[in-house]
């Protein structure tokens, strides 16, 4: 190899180097700030796994069905919320059933779906601490 | 891409991820890592059975890991017929047979994005095919049970760790040229200098 051509490998390699450690270092600081906040959820007992509540987890790329067995929702009332029928929309995204229905109103499945969760979710009742004290006897 | 990768495998389950992760491996730029974070999520929705997921997706990568191997060493006859005998290729024929196997294994899970070089450097300077096989096997079962594991640890906060393991992947990756850029810099640097002096000490003879 010419000396020049040596040259321009080691000057190409610590450049391309010095521009993948420069991206991805600030990327990797960044989503490792993220990650701080994050705790896996704990393991519930054997066909007892909860429900997810976090609408704001719903991506574009989940079909109905996904969605309503992470949420536990039926999904005849998803299709209902929406106005669409199920028959052939099984295996379609969110984002997919936006583009074929309503075009003209981008992120209305999303934002949908997530109400239609929301307003389906169990009101959460307060529970008393393990260690609450009763009440003194009159 | 991922968006549209991701419906897939949750429509077909582990065939799909199968056919990914196979393509993955002969150099077509799928979001690999992401797709497994995300697949280990989808087991512990039980959208996807783990054993049979990571059992599939570890024989189809290891088969796409084969073929670009033997891509490699079908092409061998047409490298050759450029740099045989140069002794940059016999240097890089054997430091590949002395370092291969960590590269190999490395490659698999932590630095990604030269896998598929990897791969076809092994076959081309014909590192024996058993040994790429074993290396090839524990470094894909940890890319495919260990990144998919944390995706099943953390459920439907996959897209976080799926970010932090990419970013890592490219990271290592820039770490890696820098080295070797550096090292050729200084390997070279040495090798001029001990030329100049000879050439010196030829002149004053």
């Amino acid at each position: 190899m010419t000396p020049s051509r040596q040259r321009t490998l080691v000057l190409g390699l610590i450049l391309l180097g010095v521009v993948f450690v420069g991206f991805f270092g600030l990327r990797f600081f960044r989503a490792f700030r993220e990650f701080r906040g994050h705790r896996p959820p704990p393991f519930p007992p054997a066909d007892a796994q909860p429900a997810e509540t976090n609408v704001e987890l719903i991506r574009d790329w989940m079909t109905i069905g996904f969605v309503s067995h992470t949420y536990r929702t039926p999904p005849n009332l998803l299709y209902k919320a929406l106005d669409i029928p199920p028959r052939g929309n099984e295996d379609k995204s969110l984002q997919q059933l936006n583009d074929e229905f309503f075009p003209n109103q981008p992120g209305y499945v999303l934002e949908t779906v997530k109400a239609a969760i929301l307003a389906n979710q169990p009101i959460p009742t307060a529970q008393p601490p393990e260690n609450a004290i009763p009440p003194a006897a009159p | 891409m991922s968006d549209f990768l991701l419906t897939q495998i949750i429509n077909y389950g582990a065939p799909i991820l199968g056919i990914i992760v196979f393509i993955g491996a002969l150099g077509v730029p799928f979001p690999g890592t992401f797709i497994v974070v995300a697949a280990g999520a989808f087991s512990r929705q039980d959208i996807l059975t783990w054993h049979t997921t990571g059992l599939v997706a570890l024989t189809c990568v290891v088969l796409g890991d084969s073929l670009s191997y033997a891509m490699g060493y079908y092409a061998r006859e047409m490298i050759l017929r450029r740099f045989e005998g140069s002794a940059q290729w016999s240097q890089a024929e054997s430091s590949f047979n002395r370092w291969g196997g960590t590269s190999i294994f490395l490659t698999r899970f932590l630095i990604t994005g030269i896998a598929v070089p990897v791969n076809l450097i092994a076959g081309t300077s014909k590192f024996s095919f058993r040994q790429f096989i074993l290396y090839d096997l524990l470094g894909e079962t940890i890319w495919i049970f260990g990144y998919g594991g944390l995706g099943y640890l953390f459920g439907t906060q996959w897209e976080a760790v799926s970010e932090l393991l990419s970013n890592i992947s490219g990271l290592l990756l820039g770490l890696v040229l820098l080295a070797g850029g550096t090292v050729l810099a200084i390997r070279w640097s040495k090798t001029s200098a001990a030329h100049i002096r000879r050439l010196k000490q030829s002149s004053r003879q």
